[in-house]
C-alpha cells in the first residue's frame, strides 16, 4: 500500500497583511499632519460652507437655503469692502513686487558682504509681528504734530494730516505702509532666482549686442517670472486678506472707507455674532481668491529650465 | 574674417581667497585668418582665460590683443565683431531656438526679412530646420550644441571662439561634433579659435595648437609637429594617449645607460648630447614605439630591454603592456598578438629613431 504525504502549501500573506508590511510606517508617519488637517482644516470649511446656508444659532440653526448669499449681494457694505480690497491689492501687490524687485536688483550688484548686510536687515522686519509693526506705524501716522510722517511734512511747509482718520486718506495710508513694509522674503527669492542665471547668459548677451535695457528686459525679467508669480500670487492672497493693520489701526473706517472683506467678516461674525452671513462671505472671498489665483497661473506660469 | 594676435599679454586675477594669481603670463601668438586654431591644457591652464581675452569678457592686466587691423584692449566684446560658443551653450531658456538664434542680428536692429533669410540658412546647415519653434528644454544636448553654434554663426562674425563646447556630450556625440564642426570649418573658411582640455579634439581638429601650462604657452604647433618634436616635457606628456614614457638615462661615451644597460647612440644624437657627458639625462620615448620582441618588424640596432610585465590591457586592436624601469612604470602599445601576461619576462625592443631626450633640470628637449 502507497502512502502519500501532503506537505502543505507556504501560506501567502493576505493582500492587507503584505500593503501593511510595506507601506505601514510611512502611512502612520503621514496619520499626524493628515489628522491635523482633517480636524482644524477640511472640518471648519465643510461645517463653515454648511453654515453659510443656515440662519446660524449655536443651539437651533434653521436652514434658510441661499438667504445669507442674496443679503450679502443686496448689503452696500458688502460691496464697498469687495471694492476696497480689490483697490488695496491692485495697489499694494505690484508696486510691492516692483519694490521687492527693485532692491533685489540693486543688492544683487554688490559684494557678498554688503549682499548679506542687506539680505539680513530688509528681512528682519519679516520676523516682527503684524500687530508690532501696527502700532509702530500708528505712531508714524499719528495725526498731531508728534507723528512722524506729519512733522516730515512740516519740513517743508505742509500742514499736519489725518492720515488715518479722513476717508480720502485711510486706505492710501494702510496702502503706504504695505508699500514700505516687509520686502525681505521676497528679497531673498529674488536674489536667489538671480543667482541662479548663469552668467554666460549675460556673456552671451553682451557679445550679442545686447544693451543694459535689453539684458534686463530679455533675460532678467523673463527669467524671473517663477519667482514674479509666486509673489504675485501669495501677494495678492495676503492682500484679499488682509486684516491686522485695518483692525488694529482703522477699524475699518472712517465710513467703511478701510473695510476690507476678511475685516467685514470679522465684524459680521464677532461683533454681529451672524455666523452665517459672514460663512456666505468667506466662501466669496475663498472663491474670489481662487479665480484671482487660477487667471494669474493661467497667464503668467513658465518652466524654465537652463 | 580676421587675424587674432596676442602681444606680451598678461592676465592676473585679484582673488578674494586666493589673493593676486597669474593666469596667463607673457603670451604671444598669431593666428592667421581662417586658421583652426586649438587651445588645450589642464585646467587652470590659462587657455579659458585667454579665449575670454578675445572676447573682451575679461580684461587683460597688460599687452595687446589685436583682431584684424584692430587693438582691441579697451573694446567692449560688441564692438569686436566676435561670436562664442559656451560650454554650457549659454542658450536663452525662455525663447524659442528661431528667437535665440536671432538674437544678435536683433539687436543690431537689421531688417526682418535679412534676419529670416540668416536664421533659416543657419538653421538648413546645422539641420535644426524643424526645430526653429521649440524651447532649448526640448532639444537633445547635440542639438543644443548645434543652435548654440548657429546662433554664433548667423552672425558673420570674423571670428569664432568655442570654449570647450563638446564637454557636455557623451563620448559618441562628442566624435560625431567633431566632425561636424571640422566640415563647418572648411565650409565657412573662419578663423576659429577653439579650447579644450581634450588633447583628441585638439588633434583631430586644430591646424596648430596652442599648448599651455600654468599660464605659460609651452609650444605652438600643428598636431603632427608637436607629436613627433614637442618642446619640453610636459607638451611630450600631455600629447599622445597613452602619454610618452620617461625614463631615467645616463650618458657616457656614445651611449646612454639605462638601469645598467647600455644602448650606443647614432653618430647625430650623440654629437647631441655631449654636453650631458657623464650627467643624468630624461629619455622619452612614445608607447607605440616599444614593441615586443616576438612581433618585432622594422626595428633595427640591438635596442633591447628584458623587464618583468606587470600588468597588460587588451583594448583588442591593440595591447597595453605595463613594466617597471626604475621607480618609473613604463607603457608599451603593441600589436594584439603580443604575448604578454602579468609575471611574464619579456624582452621589448625600443626603436631609438623616434626617442627624445630631454634635460632632467630645465625639462627643456635636448635639440640635436
Amino acid at each position: 500500500m502507497q502512502t502519500q504525504t501532503m506537505t502543505a502549501p507556504p501560506r501567502t500573506p493576505s493582500p492587507f497583511k503584505r500593503f501593511w508590511r510595506e507601506y505601514g510606517w510611512a502611512y502612520l508617519f503621514i496619520l499626524a499632519p493628515v489628522l491635523l488637517f482633517l480636524s482644524f482644516t477640511l472640518y471648519p470649511v465643510v461645517t463653515a460652507f454648511l453654515m453659510s446656508f443656515q440662519k446660524y444659532n449655536i443651539m437651533n440653526s434653521t436652514w434658510i437655503g441661499l438667504d445669507n448669499y442674496k443679503r450679502m449681494l443686496h448689503d452696500d457694505v458688502f460691496w464697498k469692502s469687495i471694492r476696497n480690497t480689490v483697490i488695496f491689492t491692485i495697489g499694494t501687490v505690484p508696486i510691492n513686487i516692483i519694490i521687492t524687485f527693485g532692491l533685489s536688483f540693486f543688492i544683487y550688484q554688490m559684494k557678498n558682504s554688503w549682499q548679506t548686510f542687506f539680505k539680513a536687515t530688509l528681512y528682519l522686519p519679516t520676523v516682527a509681528s503684524g500687530v508690532t509693526i501696527s502700532i509702530v506705524w500708528l505712531a508714524i501716522f499719528d495725526p498731531t504734530d508728534s507723528g512722524l510722517l506729519n512733522r516730515l511734512l512740516e519740513l517743508f511747509g505742509i500742514d499736519p494730516l489725518i492720515w488715518l482718520g479722513k476717508s480720502n486718506s485711510a486706505l492710501l495710508s494702510l496702502m503706504l505702509m504695505n508699500w514700505l513694509g516687509s520686502h525681505g522674503a521676497g528679497i531673498i527669492l529674488y536674489l536667489a532666482a538671480m543667482g541662479g542665471i548663469p552668467k554666460s547668459l549675460y556673456e552671451a548677451a553682451d557679445i550679442d549686442h545686447a544693451s543694459m535695457w535689453t539684458k534686463f528686459r530679455r533675460i532678467t525679467w523673463p527669467l524671473m517670472k517663477p519667482t514674479t508669480l509666486y509673489l504675485l500670487v501669495t501677494g495678492v492672497i495676503t492682500s484679499f486678506q488682509v486684516f491686522i493693520s485695518v483692525y488694529l489701526m482703522t477699524q475699518g473706517g472712517p465710513n467703511f472707507a478701510t473695510t476690507t472683506i476678511a475685516y467685514l467678516i470679522y465684524e459680521t461674525a464677532f461683533k454681529f455674532y451672524d455666523f452665517g452671513l459672514a460663512s456666505a462671505q468667506s466662501f466669496v472671498l475663498a472663491s474670489l481668491i481662487i479665480i484671482v489665483s487660477i487667471i494669474q497661473f493661467k497667464y503668467f506660469s513658465s518652466d524654465i529650465e537652463y | 574674417m580676421a587675424r587674432v594676435e596676442f602681444r606680451n599679454v598678461r592676465k592676473q586675477f585679484d582673488d578674494e581667497k586666493k589673493g593676486i594669481f597669474t593666469a596667463v603670463e607673457g603670451s604671444n601668438f598669431v593666428i592667421n585668418d581662417r586658421e583652426f586654431v586649438v587651445f588645450v591644457g589642464p585646467s587652470g591652464c590659462g587657455k579659458t582665460t585667454s579665449l575670454r581675452m578675445i572676447a573682451g569678457l575679461e580684461k587683460q592686466t597688460s599687452g595687446d590683443i589685436i583682431i584684424g587691423d584692430r587693438i582691441v584692449n579697451d573694446l567692449h566684446p560688441k564692438d569686436r565683431d566676435i561670436a562664442m560658443v559656451f560650454q554650457d551653450y549659454a542658450l536663452y531658456p525662455h525663447m524659442t531656438i528661431r528667437e535665440n538664434l536671432s538674437f544678435g542680428l536683433r539687436n543690431l536692429k537689421k531688417p526682418k526679412t535679412y534676419i529670416e533669410e540668416k536664421v533659416r540658412e543657419a538653421a538648413a546647415v546645422l539641420g535644426l530646420e524643424e526645430m526653429l519653434d521649440r524651447k532649448p528644454r526640448e532639444l537633445s544636448g547635440g542639438q543644443r550644441q548645434r543652435v548654440a553654434v548657429g546662433r554664433a554663426i548667423v552672425r558673420d562674425p570674423q571670428v569664432f571662439l568655442f570654449d570647450e563646447p563638446l564637454s557636455n556630450l557623451d563620448a559618441k556625440l562628442r566624435v560625431q561634433m567633431r566632425v561636424e564642426l571640422a566640415d563647418l570649418h572648411k565650409r565657412l573658411g573662419a578663423t576659429i579659435v577653439y579650447v579644450t582640455h581634450d588633447q583628441v579634439e585638439a588633434m583631430t581638429l586644430g591646424e596648430r595648437i596652442v599648448v599651455m601650462n600654468q599660464g605659460v604657452i609651452q609650444q605652438i604647433a600643428s598636431p603632427a609637429e608637436l607629436y613627433a618634436n614637442p618642446q619640453n616635457m610636459f607638451v611630450a606628456g600631455f600629447i599622445g594617449s597613452p602619454p610618452m614614457n620617461f625614463i631615467d638615462a645616463r650618458v657616457l661615451g656614445n651611449s646612454v645607460f639605462v638601469e645598467g644597460t647600455e644602448f650606443a647612440l647614432q653618430d647625430t644624437i650623440a654629437d647631441g648630447l655631449r654636453a650631458y657627458q657623464g650627467r643624468e639625462v630624461i629619455l622619452g620615448i612614445r608607447p607605440e614605439h616599444i614593441f615586443g620582441e616576438d612581433v618585432v618588424s622594422s626595428v633595427s640596432g640591438n635596442y633591447r630591454l628584458t623587464k618583468q610585465i606587470k600588468a597588460v590591457e587588451h583594448l583588442g586592436s591593440e595591447n597595453l603592456i605595463y613594466f617597471p624601469i626604475g621607480n618609473r612604470t613604463v607603457t608599451a602599445k603593441v600589436h594584439p598578438e603580443t604575448v604578454a601576461y602579468p609575471g611574464l619576462s619579456k624582452t621589448f625592443v625600443l626603436d631609438f629613431s623616434k626617442v627624445h631626450f630631454f634635460d632632467p633640470e630645465t625639462q627643456q628637449r635636448i635639440e640635436y
